[in-house]
């Protein structure tokens, strides 16, 4: 069995974990990656996607995140994201709203629609969709 | 003296006054709790951010950031100025008018007077007052500064950037309240672009005891990485000053209504006295005149 380092992940809005893990697997921009005890340093960017954290106790937690950035230095990992929810945190409705209405509008894109950030945003509203789902 | 009956009628204004103050002070009181909450749960965040931001300044060459570091080449400055969208907070408003107002007319007197001073207002109280004066606007937030997020300081960020990026200015500072304590407000006057490069006494600390170079991988490289941590920075930065001064104005207003409230009291108590004193004068009046009528007729029952 690995041994713990230090793992904290927070929005500009809460701390959504602060504590030890065993591993962390984040949706690297450049795909998936995990760290693990004397990872080397890192900054990683993150794309939308799903966290996977494995405690100290042998559990698993799941966050979904609209993105970020990870920083790993000397055993402690800090992942400043842009959001960060458990599956059950996760409001469906509101998540369902923003995919409609993110998909209202890639579909008939107005002059002040901004594609790019539509199209973030569907995908934002499908990841949580996913992980509350499932 | 005034009327029996206008003393009464001022007193059931002053006191629907102070109802309505201490209504006023109430809801600003619960605000600013949840204002103050806010701050808080922004403060881990802003500390990592801060901490990765003076790593990569420290470890990344100037030339990286060739935009977002960038000295002054003459164009002008965009004061950005956060206020309420509503008065009645004592000296909120009003204090951060003048000194965005000083700001321009000292610091930058020679770039006013060549006309590349813009300002961007945030909350409606600002607006109004730059607007109908010899300013050039440059966009303007009403309706946003008591419900702060990080979508709307996305958008002011994003404002602000092109223009940066277009070369409409080359400066950006923002003047605005910060929360100190529910009864004092900070002015503050951030410089959000260029990044400013002179680091906090909190990482000077933690640079000197982490003297050991280190190497970090970059994922995707670099630039990649800086690419998405300066925007994020701006970003947080923005949404920090919204929050800050929200809960500064909530402090603001709180306290602005209870000294009115206090006020209404004290003159309802007063206003009272003296009505008191006309109620009694006037049965005084009434007594004499019965007296003095009774006199008379005993007078010409006498005679």
């Amino acid at each position: 069995m690995g041994k713990p380092f230090v793992l904290r992940i927070m929005t500009p809005a809460s701390v959504a974990y602060d504590g030890k893990a065993l591993s962390v697997t984040c949706p690297g921009s450049e795909g998936r990656f995990q760290v693990l005890f004397n990872h080397a340093p890192l900054l990683a960017t993150l794309d939308i996607g799903r966290i996977d954290v494995e405690t100290e106790d042998g559990g698993n937690i799941v966050f979904a995140t609209g993105g970020g950035i990870a920083h790993v230095l000397w055993n402690e990992v800090v992942i400043l994201a842009d959001s960060a929810e458990r599956p059950e945190q996760i409001d469906c409705a509101r998540a369902q709203a923003a995919l409609d209405r993110a998909r209202r509008r890639l579909d008939h894109p107005t002059r002040d629609v901004d594609v790019e950030r539509a199209r973030a945003a569907m995908h934002r509203a499908l990841n949580r969709l996913k992980l509350a789902g499932g | 003296m005034a009327g029996l009956r206008d003393i009464r009628r001022r007193i059931a204004a002053i006191r629907s006054t102070a109802k309505i103050t201490q209504a006023m002070k109430l809801v600003a009181a619960a605000k600013l709790r949840r204002a103050q909450e806010a701050v808080i749960a922004a403060r881990p965040y802003a500390v990592n951010l801060k901490t990765l931001m003076a790593h990569l300044l420290e470890r990344v060459e100037e030339d990286r950031l060739p935009i977002w570091l960038r000295q002054d080449t003459g164009n002008g400055v965009l004061v950005v100025v956060v206020s309420a969208d509503r008065g009645l907070c004592g000296a909120f408003n009003t204090n951060v008018i003048r000194e965005a107002e000083r700001l321009i007319t000292d610091k930058f007197s020679e770039w006013h007077e060549a006309g590349k001073v813009r300002v961007m207002t945030i909350g409606k109280r600002a607006y109004m007052y730059f607007v109908k004066r010899d300013y050039e606007l440059y966009g303007k937030h009403i309706g946003i500064v008591n419900n702060p997020n990080p979508a709307v300081a996305r958008d002011i960020v994003e404002e602000i950037v092109s223009g940066y990026r277009a070369g409409t200015f080359d400066r950006v500072e923002i003047v605005y309240n910060e929360f100190k304590s529910v009864i004092q407000q900070n002015l503050k006057v951030d410089t959000l672009l260029p990044i400013p490069t002179d680091v906090d006494p909190v990482i000077e600390i933690l640079k000197r005891k982490r003297k050991t170079a280190v190497n970090y991988i970059y994922e995707p490289s670099e630039q990649g990485v800086l690419d998405v941590l300066i925007p994020k920075h701006l970003r947080f930065r923005m949404y920090h000053v919204l929050l800050e001064s929200n809960a500064a104005e909530q402090g603001a207003r709180m306290t602005a209504m209870d000294a009115a409230t206090e006020n209404a009291h004290e003159l309802i108590e007063t206003l009272q006295l003296e009505y008191n004193s006309a109620r009694q004068a006037s049965i005084t009046k009434e007594l004499l005149e019965i007296v003095s009528g009774a006199e008379a007729l005993k007078e010409g029952a006498g005679a």
